[in-house]
């Protein structure tokens, strides 16, 4: 298990619903393999409480990609609807809980000067 | 070629052919059978004995099928062709075609026949700017029938061929030996489905063979979606027609994205804009509210659910911002293209937050807005903290994207589209002024919404005290004073870009307007710069980059008219609003009924007809959208608490108008009106004051 990805689930759990906006209650699995073993996230979310484990149990949306790419997007450096496409990531389930977690995911690193200065203007 | 095309389309799959039924692309003709943008099929080609058919007829049967009836032989001896050969052809995931051969001589004949089958899997951007593939094409042979793959890396994409006669398959296509009896036929399905992913399996054709009766992927049939629209009684044929042929189309335009659950919501364009975006969908929601709600609702989800999060440089994204494009082809795929999604728009933010108030008022559905209240916030925030690059209260756009971006991130998209009198361009960042207007209008409403629905008063002060400030400093800033009108932009300076556009018009239906400067600018609307007699021109006459088909800078666009008579109604100018309404749809009635996405700004009295600016999409959705948004305008209906009211006011031409059974919250209600207004006069009105005005414009020049 890597430090990145569990300090990215424990950071969900943290922020609550803030960082996971939206409205759908569900549950979500996210497959991640590594050479011949898969490691097993398991998100419910219910009302404002997301609870993190690592059940191999049935969910309304299953995440398949590989733990390198995962990391890579829970890093910023890999676009999670990008990758889907390319079949880097495969999708399975409510969609509206795949588009949500996306959103959980940050942009890629060190970007965004303009904004960013722009918006420090603005904010007293 | 354009003229002939046949296009037929459920959701984002379409077939573009020529009127045989034949597609024989090349990169940059855009003929074939297309998923999720990407071309499935680039060669469908039917031989009889070798050789190609001939057209007799073409129905379009439904937006989803076509019936092609064809014979063999060159087109001036099918008179007496001993064999007829019928193409009926729905679109599903994929295509389903049924196709018979009839045999109308007296003797048996044997016959080869053979459909070519090939596919470039082209990305819609690779069509629009003709560029290379970069991965590897095969084909299989098995059971199933023909598969045709195209690979690169990890991306899959086939197409996969069946028929339900027996047929000797190869690489290239698929071939019947068929023995036809005297007055005999012979029939075949032919299925074609697209795939993405790995894996090759083969996916179940939507039409299982022997299944006769076709159906959209679309939740609602044509039929029940007519139904439920608001019928319209009136003398005018023409526009009855127009009224009809617009439901049909915005039928047609009904794009379902996955996160929708199967509902759907207006996509941009037919054929090459059939996906989600910010502003399109949104405004067609708009004008379509008092005739399918349930547009607004889907484009709410799922535009929602999309809102920015994270600052991408790449895609434009910042967090709160409401997405411009999404697009799901090889190139976005790879990210040679930032459409997954792209969020370079600087007004669909703002406009999110304008339809769900004004989709709260009109269906009552308080739940859709709690649930969306956490992006509304984010909306409202985003023109505060991210859209203010100048850090002066205004909404400013630069892209970050200097490569794939958009430069222009207004309505007016085009490279030339922003420019001053005398025809000079700005630098960047734009503040261009609808903008503005429309930023006054999200925190109006959005402020009664925080009121009424999220019980949050101190942030609806917050947001009333904001809005008055922008309106202050708006009527001041962007004021042109000698003119009476507002200037399009500011530049990065501050200086005004002191055209006079038709943007004026969607400051009157923001709102934004102060009352005693509202007369002056309605008399530049409807005077003879802007005015062309059909509708208000995007640029007026006279000003430096002025040219009546140039595509934002003279050209009059159906879906802005339909917003600036909203405008002039918002502001209680009921008979300009006529005005503008009988003009454009006095247009329709030269396309039939479909508006085009725009047409010449010439004076009507110098063309009689409208000319029609050549554009790739027809029908377009908020030009389909612009009749129903003038047939609120005309009989002024607006929600007020639990009702409806119905404040008529239609050009004479009009004659009787009745809108029957309009949805709300109120249930259904009739609204009733007659043409009492002589619009007549106004146009011969502005035509007199024609020369003064030009000698104005020569003199600046």
């Amino acid at each position: 298990m890597s430090e990145p990805i569990e300090e990215f689930f424990e950071r969900l759990t943290r922020g609550g619903p803030d960082r996971l906006p939206g409205r759908a209650d569900g549950s979500l699995r996210i497959d991640l393999t590594s050479g011949k073993t898969t490691e097993r996230w398991f998100i419910t979310r219910h009302g404002g409480d997301i609870s993190v484990s690592h059940r191999n149990a049935k969910a309304d949306s299953v995440i398949r990609t590989s733990k390198d790419q995962f990391e890579g997007m829970i890093a910023g450096t890999v676009n999670a609807m990008s990758a889907a496409l390319r079949g880097v990531v495969s999708l399975e389930g409510d969609p509206t809980l795949l588009v949500q977690f996306q959103r959980a995911l940050p942009g890629p690193p060190a970007t965004g000067t303009v904004q960013r200065a722009a918006a420090k203007g603005r904010r007293t | 070629m354009s003229a002939n095309i046949v296009k037929i389309l459920d959701g984002n799959t379409f077939v573009v052919s020529d009127p045989r039924g034949d597609i024989e692309a090349s990169l940059t003709d855009p003929t074939g059978l297309f998923s999720f943008d990407t071309r499935f099929l680039s060669t469908w080609v039917l031989t009889v004995n070798g050789q190609r058919l001939n057209a007799l007829s073409v129905d379009d049967l439904q937006y989803f099928e076509a019936r092609f009836f064809l014979v063999p032989g060159t087109g001036t001896v099918y008179v007496d062709a001993k064999l007829s050969v019928i193409r009926q052809r729905a679109v599903g995931d994929g295509f389903h075609e049924e196709l018979t051969i009839l045999n109308h001589a007296a003797e048996p004949i044997e016959l080869t026949v053979r459909v070519d089958a090939d596919s470039d899997f082209a990305d819609l951007f690779e069509v629009k700017d003709a560029l290379k593939k970069k991965g590897t094409y095969s084909t299989r042979i098995d059971k199933d029938g023909l598969h045709l793959v195209y690979e690169r890396e990890t991306f899959v994409r086939m197409t996969n061929i069946a028929a339900s006669a027996p047929a000797a398959i190869d690489e290239k296509g698929l071939t019947f030996v068929v023995t036809l009896e005297p007055h005999g036929s012979w029939t075949t399905d032919l299925d074609v489905v697209t795939a993405a992913g790995s894996g090759g399996r083969f996916v179940r054709p939507k039409y299982r063979r022997g299944e006769r009766r076709a159906l959209p992927n679309m939740g609602r049939s044509l039929e029940s979606w007519l139904e439920e629209a608001p019928r319209l009684e009136c003398d005018d044929d023409r526009l009855r027609a127009t009224y009809r042929r617009s439901l049909v189309d915005l039928a047609a335009l009904r794009f379902s994205p996955l996160i929708a659950g199967g509902r759907s919501l207006p996509a941009a364009g037919l054929p090459w804009f059939m996906t989600m975006f910010g502003r399109d969908s949104i405004l067609t929601s708009l004008q379509a509210l008092p005739f399918t709600p349930e547009l607004a609702a889907t484009t709410l989800q799922a535009l929602g659910d999309w809102q920015g999060s994270r600052i991408d440089d790449f895609r434009d994204e910042d967090p709160g911002r409401i997405l411009h494009e999404m697009r799901y082809g090889e190139m976005t795929a790879f990210e040679e293209r930032p459409h997954s999604p792209y969020y370079g728009c600087a007004d669909a933010t703002p406009l999110y937050v304008v339809l769900l108030d004004e989709y709260e008022r009109w269906t009552g559905d308080r739940a859709l807005v709690r649930r969306r209240e956490h992006e509304a916030r984010a909306a409202l925030a985003w023109i505060d903290d991210y859209a203010d690059l100048l850090g002066n209260g205004y909404i400013w756009y630069q892209r970050r994207n200097e490569q794939t971006g958009l430069e222009n991130q207004c309505w007016k998209d085009s490279w030339d589209s922003i420019s001053d009198r005398s025809g000079e361009i700005p630098g960047f960042p734009r503040a261009t002024c609808e903008l503005q207007g429309y930023a006054y209008d999200a925190k109006i409403r959005g402020a009664r919404l925080a009121r009424e629905v999220w019980n949050d008063p101190g942030y609806a002060e917050r947001l009333e005290k904001q809005a008055a400030d922008l309106k202050r400093r708006f009527n001041r800033d962007f004021w042109v004073a000698d003119e009476g009108y507002f200037a399009l932009a500011l530049d990065p300076d501050g200086r005004q870009v002191d055209s006079l556009t038709s943007n004026n018009g969607h400051l009157l239906w923001s709102g934004i307007v102060d009352k005693s400067k509202a007369k002056a600018v309605v008399a530049n609307l409807l005077g003879p710069r802007l005015f062309s007699g059909w509708g208000v021109r995007t640029l007026a006459e006279g000003e430096g980059r002025y040219n009546p088909i140039g595509y934002h800078v003279g050209t009059v666009w159906p879906f802005d008219n339909s917003f600036i008579a909203w405008g002039l109604r918002r502001y209680g100018f009921k008979d300009e609003a006529a005005t503008i309404a009988e003009g454009i749809l006095d247009a329709a009635g030269f396309f039939d009924g479909r508006l085009p996405e725009a047409f010449g700004g010439y004076e009507r009295s110098l063309t009689k007809y409208p000319v029609q600016y050549p554009t790739a999409c027809s029908p377009q959705a908020w030009s389909t959208g612009a009749p129903l948004l003038l047939l609120r305008t005309m009989l002024g209906l607006e929600p007020v608490g639990e009702h409806l009211v119905v404040d008529p006011a239609l050009p004479r031409s009009i004659g009787r108008l009745e809108l029957l059974d309009i949805p709300g919250r109120w249930g259904r209600i009739d609204a009733f009106g007659r043409g009492r207004i002589d619009v007549g006069k106004r146009r011969t009105g502005a035509k007199r004051t024609a020369t003064s005005s030009t000698r104005r414009a020569a003199a600046r020049t």
